[in-house]
């Protein structure tokens, strides 16, 4: 490992490679709408989210895999466990209650919920940012929605009006990755969809040609070559979400 | 709500550590990524497109305005996010039986961890500590991590291939085409909606195409 990409474990923590990981936690407003709270909202909306080829994530470039959730609380750790380092009070509480009781995990409770956005994608987080803002959309019941529509009720989130001030928002609610651990490729979306694209359509091309004579095989390969254009990553290929062959 | 895309699952977990062991945690992390043989384990399975690990020290939940009341938290804690191929089950075992040591490093600060072996409690642990996702997103549905990256094995050849290759005289041409075959033994296959690894799954690809 090269002095760079050591300096990068700690420099860059989001990246590995030209993949990125962003984090985003975003507090959601404490209040109640008509009966229902801001969270309910949030979450309600974001169940409604289209999937596949029709969600919101399919438009904005470069998105690898990505989820959003609602953190309501943390929980308690009721159930049994090993400690890593020794713990004395399995001695103490052999002699006392209250060391047993004391030894318990303590409680703790989130004052607000937060909305999640956990994403994995190819460059700059600047660039992906700024393409949530201008490409998010999709059709919600006859309405376009915009990106707008999950996060308006975040808190501070009125101040966001432009594409700069979303990504200003957004790297105020960013957690670092302490591990970002890539096990596929770093490689652009539309690089990896033409990939895809090609593995499919040249297995299907070397399973129906088997057998072939030579000059009959090269005639057709050239034919499928024509029509998959491999280097080609704006020519044929498999579209972000697509979900059938 | 769905911790399901084609083929790959969502998994998300929040579990507390005590403060004053959350950085020795991230310094784990870290000395991880510069041994790389300690993710070996990881990228043998191969069920996995992107994992990551993120610590919120105790005070550092986003505040963004005076509005919002500032946590007050007991503890530090850690967000696990993983998308990876296969059902829960697999997933969750095949961390017990591959990789129950480096699964240890990684978790073994934190709060009533029970360790990865044996295989129970630590099933009680991921499931006590897992957030279902509400919406998740996946840009290859059909494909598994593997298919990712064999696919680009499979376009560098083609391409060099191609170049090679293709104008040869017909004969030189099929022992080309037939050592590409010969190589490409392992990248290839076709990619469905399918196999279908658990119920969920199957809910989803039926309320799908009730919907479209």
């Amino acid at each position: 490992m090269g002095f760079m990409d050591t300096l990068n474990i700690f420099l860059k923590p989001n990246s590995s490679g030209n993949a990125t990981a962003l984090t985003v936690l975003c507090p959601i407003i404490n209040r109640v709408v008509d009966g229902r709270s801001s969270a309910d909202i949030v979450r309600e909306r974001c169940l409604r989210l289209p999937i596949h080829e029709k969600s919101p994530l399919a438009k904005v470039p470069n998105t690898y895999l990505a989820r959003i959730f609602i953190l309501d609380n943390v929980f308690y750790e009721s159930l049994p466990g090993s400690d890593s380092i020794f713990n004395f009070s399995e001695i103490t509480s052999i002699f006392s209650d209250k060391s047993r009781i004391g030894a318990l995990p303590q409680k703790d409770q989130l004052k607000s919920k937060y909305l999640v956005f956990s994403s994995n994608f190819h460059g700059d987080l600047d660039a992906y940012l700024r393409g949530m803002w201008d490409k998010w959309s999709y059709d919600d019941n006859g309405q376009q929605r915009d990106v707008r529509y999950i996060w308006e009720n975040c808190v501070a989130f009125g101040g966001v009006t432009d594409s700069s001030s979303f990504i200003s928002y957004m790297k105020r609610c960013q957690l670092n990755s302490a591990l970002f651990f890539n096990g596929s490729t770093d490689d652009s979306l539309q690089e990896q969809l033409k990939a895809l694209y090609l593995k499919q359509e040249f297995s299907k091309f070397a399973a129906a040609h088997q057998g072939e004579s030579a000059a009959d095989l090269q005639q057709a390969f050239k034919v499928f070559i024509e029509q998959v254009q491999p280097s080609n990553l704006s020519g044929p290929s498999w579209e972000p979400g697509q979900s059938k062959p | 709500m769905s911790n399901i895309a084609g083929k790959a699952y969502a998994m998300n977990v929040i579990t507390p550590i005590p403060w004053y062991k959350a950085w020795l945690n991230w310094v784990i992390f870290k000395a991880a990524l510069l041994v790389p043989n300690v993710l070996n384990g990881l990228l043998t399975l191969s069920l996995i497109h992107y994992a990551r690990w993120v610590i919120i020290p105790k005070g550092k939940f986003p505040h963004l305005d005076a509005s919002q009341p500032k946590e007050e938290l007991k503890y530090s804690y850690m967000l696990f996010f993983s998308n990876f191929n296969g059902s829960w089950d697999q997933y969750v075992d095949s961390f017990t039986f591959a990789i129950p040591s480096g699964l240890d490093l990684f978790w073994k600060m934190n709060v009533r961890y029970p360790k990865s072996v044996p295989l129970t409690p630590f099933h009680n642990y991921i499931q006590h500590n897992q957030i279902d996702t509400s919406h998740y997103y996946n840009a290859y549905p059909m494909a598994a991590s593997n298919d990712v990256k064999s696919a680009k094995n499979v376009k560098k050849a083609l391409i060099d291939f191609n170049s090679a290759s293709a104008n040869k005289d017909p004969d030189e041409f099929l022992k080309d085409y037939h050592n590409l075959l010969n190589q490409l033994q392992h990248d290839f296959g076709e990619m469905r909606p399918t196999p279908i690894v658990s119920l969920a799954a199957q809910a989803v690809k039926e309320r799908y195409s009730a919907e479209h």
